[in-house]
């Protein structure tokens, strides 16, 4: 039986809870990969990514009876789910990131790069992006969720707020931190000159 | 920090700036935060700056970003995730089934031992029946031929079909075939046999007692073959 891309997430959970296979691959096929990129840049590894997603959908298997359909979307459970593994695996190996790391996409998945410009500048921006995935794992992890959701992932702060469950004005003041945070680690805001006189406040 | 609506005169502090202004140019947009920033950043090199830092940095992040836009967990974790799917649906199934089993052996077990009961007990029923009827037809025989003396041959040929002493005050029961010996030259031997040797002599025996050991009078005539039986009172008792 053919299944409907509009299905319902309840709908396909409700018949993959019955045994139906092809609407749990539905499923697994409709979020893995949202799932997955988050992992792998609130980790910087995909082998732990891999792991991340593999555990979640794992506990879908089962405990389905764990999602509450009343308590909010399954995109959000699974959310918020993926934020445990990712939180258990930052407190089992914290210093497992590193500039090394770059997931299935690695450094080299930009070929335009080599095209446009000379080895000296690709090597430039080589590091500079690796200074700037170093900065981002090494964000507390409430700051580097506001950041790679609304920065790395461009979701808007109404989605953001929704993935982590928790109001607009926290995904903005998390955002504002982890953004200062960034810039203060990217030595950026020595660049500022000292605060002019003009300047009001 | 101030509303929107607090910046009609565009005046907005480096503070107010640093939370709100580098959403510049973002859906996160607002009209009149817009207008404010804007006109702070025209007039604070400090946010200026800052600002410009920031539009660097949000460049990287979304090349970073876009690293990894595209990618999704290997085809490996589908199939693992799809075999423990199978795995835990196949349990449950067997479960299921052996559930279902379980208990229609329980209730096939029921049936058996409640129609094989029923079977005994009609059974058993049916042989009471019999040996009451039979013990009808003995007594309305003895009744026919007159009263017993004692050590008196009582009943013909037709009694010998079960074994039945009324008493003990010497009955004898004339088995199958025998004329009755004349009481001179009969002559009585307790033996003790088992309750299935009186078919030899042409007696039914009940085979639910036939292995049981009785005492048995055996009428015997002159040329020495038993002529008739009887059974202590004892025994007659458990005859059937």
């Amino acid at each position: 039986m053919q299944i409907e891309s509009q299905e319902r997430d309840d709908a396909l959970l409700k018949r993959s809870t019955k045994g139906d296979e092809l609407a749990f691959t539905e499923l697994y096929r409709r979020h893995q990969g949202p799932l997955y990129r988050f992992a792998v840049r609130m980790t910087g590894s995909s082998w732990a990514a891999e792991e991340i997603v593999q555990d979640v959908f794992m506990m879908l298997v089962r405990e389905p009876k764990k999602y509450d359909v009343s308590r909010g979307t399954l995109g959000a459970f699974l959310y918020g789910v993926a934020r445990n593994r990712i939180m258990k695996h930052m407190e089992r190996s914290p210093r497992d990131f590193s500039l090394d790391e770059s997931g299935d996409a690695g450094r080299d998945s930009h070929p335009q790069l080599h095209e446009q410009m000379t080895p000296a500048r690709w090597a430039e921006l080589r590091e500079r992006r690796d200074q700037v995935r170093a900065a981002v794992l090494e964000l507390p992890q409430e700051f580097r969720e506001a950041v790679v959701l609304c920065e790395l992932e461009e979701k808007s702060y109404e989605e953001a707020a929704r993935a982590l469950d928790c109001p607009v004005g926290t995904i903005r003041s998390r955002l504002h931190r982890g953004r200062a945070l960034l810039l203060a680690k990217l030595e950026m805001l020595r660049e500022v000159p000292k605060r002019a006189n003009a300047c009001r406040g | 920090m101030r509303a929107a609506d607090d910046f009609g005169e565009l005046e907005m502090t480096c503070e107010e700036f640093a939370m709100t202004g580098l959403d510049l140019g973002t859906a996160e947009d607002d009209g009149l935060l817009q207008k404010a920033a804007r006109e702070h950043l025209r007039e604070c090199p400090h946010c200026a700056a800052l600002h410009e830092n920031w539009l660097a940095l949000r460049q990287d992040l979304r090349v970073l970003g876009a690293e990894t836009a595209e990618v999704e967990a290997p085809s490996r974790v589908e199939m693992r995730l799809r075999q423990e799917f199978r795995t835990k649906h196949k349990t449950v199934k067997t479960q299921r089934a052996a559930h279902i089993l379980g208990w229609s052996l329980a209730a096939a077990a029921t049936l058996f031992f409640a129609i094989t009961w029923v079977n005994w007990r009609l059974h058993r029923d049916g042989n009471m029946a019999k040996t009451e009827s039979n013990v009808v037809q003995t007594a309305s025989s003895q009744q026919k031929s007159g009263p017993a003396s004692p050590g008196s041959v009582s009943g013909g040929s037709q009694l010998g079909e079960v074994l039945v002493a009324s008493n003990g005050s010497g009955d004898f029961t004339l088995l199958p075939d025998s004329m009755p010996p004349a009481p001179e030259d009969a002559t009585v031997v307790r033996v003790q046999m088992q309750r299935a040797a009186l078919e030899a002599l042409g007696l039914t025996v009940n085979e639910e007692h036939a292995g049981d050991w009785i005492q048995v009078d055996l009428l015997v005539g002159d040329d020495g073959l038993p002529q008739a039986v009887r059974l202590p009172q004892t025994a007659t008792e458990t005859t059937n």
